[in-house]
């Protein structure tokens, strides 16, 4: 059975239909990339999953159980958690206590245990650390993360998704604002993450990147899925030169958008 | 004189930082000022006199005191704040000082308009180190009112409350993605608030030796100026502020007499600093995200 199932999934704004009747699947242990144009509705699809907007139609369904129109917190509780895509630290607080803070347990769990002291929860302070070395953010732990720079904001992004052991992790557009030179190692670290059983769903817009890690890839194009299937698949089908030729036409005709080969 | 000045102004001090302490959550959390807040100081007032007049314990008529005004936070969050609380600030702040003047109309219906004497014995005596003084009122003030602020600190740094505060009122919706009970949290915070106004109301009533349906309104000033001066949504400034405020007031009193009304003195404190300092005395200058 597959972990995330998603059914004739529609959001609209006002008359704007941001996402037109998806559908996708997604199984246990896959990396499952999500590429297309601006525009395309793809962050919109990771927010109608992780519960930050509701859908106006459609199903969801997570671990068998149907969880559309859930609000983020309890998706979270269910094993879903995401990076965004423009990092939003909790600025004032240092590094490690961003990964802890996100650490926290069950809704009733957290009310009753509220005013317990930080320093018991020994096991939460062992996952910090371990994340904290494994994102290479271990000298930084107690700075405040809004003196963070890019790159290190955006492995405390997914460090910190990661801290309550999640089963689906979405990344949304990880690589977005760091350089050339910063992508291959935090491609490294994203695959990484996989190889130790995570369900991965990555939105990205560098389509190179995406294609290298992924098991399977869904084209999304103005609200509608237009292909589905394995990387090099993806990168030959006609419809899916044509979409990104249509939207960035300002670049060498000659070349297929997508890239050669891996 | 200076050191009998000096503790009279800092239990004045303690007394406005428990006052301002959970409106100054409040605000962290929603962006919203609670002025009703003080409803919630005059109707623990209220509640603890008529329990310990009934019952003859005080701490029984504390505690009723505290769960009177906690429920009454709690609903109001529930019932006022959570459905408007994304029409803008200002939408809030006028529900909330509505309240406020409802609630007084309310405390003068049900309890009649004039004060009652809250006589109650707090047990302590009175000191005197030869000219020092300090009365047993006001030994008590400023041991329960540093002991409740020393708890406020303690739970915003070394709890997991404090933590999971800090990042809701950072940023509402990341902390929800990341899994923190927020709604919880707010009403932790609204309960917290809410017993710390009940447990200033039952202070000053006993201190004042009187209850009455405005009660609250000095203190709902006050409460605004201390936590605009501490930098807003900042405990750590609300308390400092709060003692500055009752230090300053306090020493220009006992060396200038009463030029001024005393509670003028806290607006005059809350305009020269902020010429100075306009993100109050602990906030930071928000940085562009």
């Amino acid at each position: 059975m597959a972990l995330l199932e998603v059914e004739r999934l529609t959001v609209r704004f006002g008359g704007l239909v941001a996402l037109d009747a998806i559908d996708l699947a997604v199984e246990k242990g896959q990396f499952v990339s999500v590429i297309g144009p601006n525009g395309a509705g793809k962050t919109t699809l990771f927010n109608a999953i992780a519960g930050a907007i509701r859908p106006s139609e459609g199903l969801v369904r997570f671990d068998g159980r149907e969880v559309q129109g859930s609000p983020s917190a309890r998706m979270s509780h269910l094993g879903v958690r995401r990076s965004f895509q423009v990092a939003r630290p909790f600025a004032s607080m240092t590094v490690r206590e961003n990964i802890r803070v996100a650490a926290a347990g069950k809704a009733l769990l957290q009310s009753l245990r509220c005013l317990g002291l930080r320093s018991r929860d020994r096991g939460i302070a062992e996952r910090v650390d371990e994340l904290l070395e494994t994102f290479g953010l271990a000298r930084l732990a107690e700075r405040k993360a809004g003196e963070l720079n890019m790159g290190e904001l955006r492995r405390l992004e997914i460090a910190r998704a990661l801290s309550s052991r999640p089963s689906l992790l979405l990344l949304d557009e990880p690589a977005a604002g760091i350089g050339a030179d910063g992508i291959g190692p935090l491609a490294q670290l994203i695959r990484g993450v996989h190889r130790s059983g995570l369900t991965v769903m990555l939105v990205e817009h560098y389509v190179g990147f995406a294609l290298s890690l992924s098991d399977r890839v869904v084209v999304l194009d103005e609200g509608r899925k237009i292909a589905e299937g394995g990387p090099e698949e993806v990168r030959r089908d006609e419809r899916v030169i044509a979409a990104y030729l249509g939207k960035e036409g300002s670049r060498s005709t000659g070349t297929n958008p997508l890239g050669g080969g891996a | 004189m200076f050191l009998s000045s000096l503790i009279d102004g800092i239990a004045t001090g303690s007394l406005y930082a428990l006052i301002a302490l959970g409106p100054s959550l409040i605000y962290g959390l929603l962006r919203v000022l609670d002025i009703a807040n003080a409803a919630g100081l005059t109707l623990g007032a209220y509640v603890g006199l008529k329990v310990w007049r009934a019952t003859g314990s005080l701490a029984l008529g504390i505690v009723a005191g505290i769960a009177a005004s906690a429920v009454f936070g709690l609903g109001l969050q529930r019932l006022l704040y959570r459905p408007i609380l994304n029409r803008g600030p200002l939408i809030p702040l006028i529900a909330s000082i509505g309240t406020f003047i409802a609630m007084e109309e309310a405390f003068r219906l049900v309890f009649g308009p004039y004060p009652f004497a809250f006589p109650a014995k707090l047990g302590l005596p009175t000191l005197r180190f030869g000219h020092t003084v300090i009365t047993g009122v006001h030994l008590v003030i400023l041991i329960v009112g540093l002991l409740v602020l020393g708890l406020t600190w303690f739970a915003l740094r070394r709890t997991r409350l404090g933590l999971y505060w800090r990042a809701t009122s950072q940023d509402m919706a990341t902390a929800e993605a990341m899994g923190i009970n927020t709604r919880g949290v707010v009403a932790a915070i609204f309960v917290i608030g809410y017993a710390l106004a009940a447990v200033s109301g039952i202070l000053l009533g006993i201190n004042y030796n009187t209850v009455y349906p405005t009660m609250g309104d000095i203190p709902a000033y006050k409460m605004l100026a201390i936590i605009v001066l501490g930098g807003l949504g900042n405990p750590l400034g609300t308390i400092a502020a709060a003692m500055l405020i009752g230090l300053v007031e306090t020493f220009v009193v006992m060396y200038a007499g009463y030029v001024l009304p005393r509670d003028a003195i806290a607006f005059i404190v809350l305009i020269v600093i902020l010429l100075a300092r306009p993100q109050g005395l602990l906030g930071r200058s928000r940085k562009a995200a």
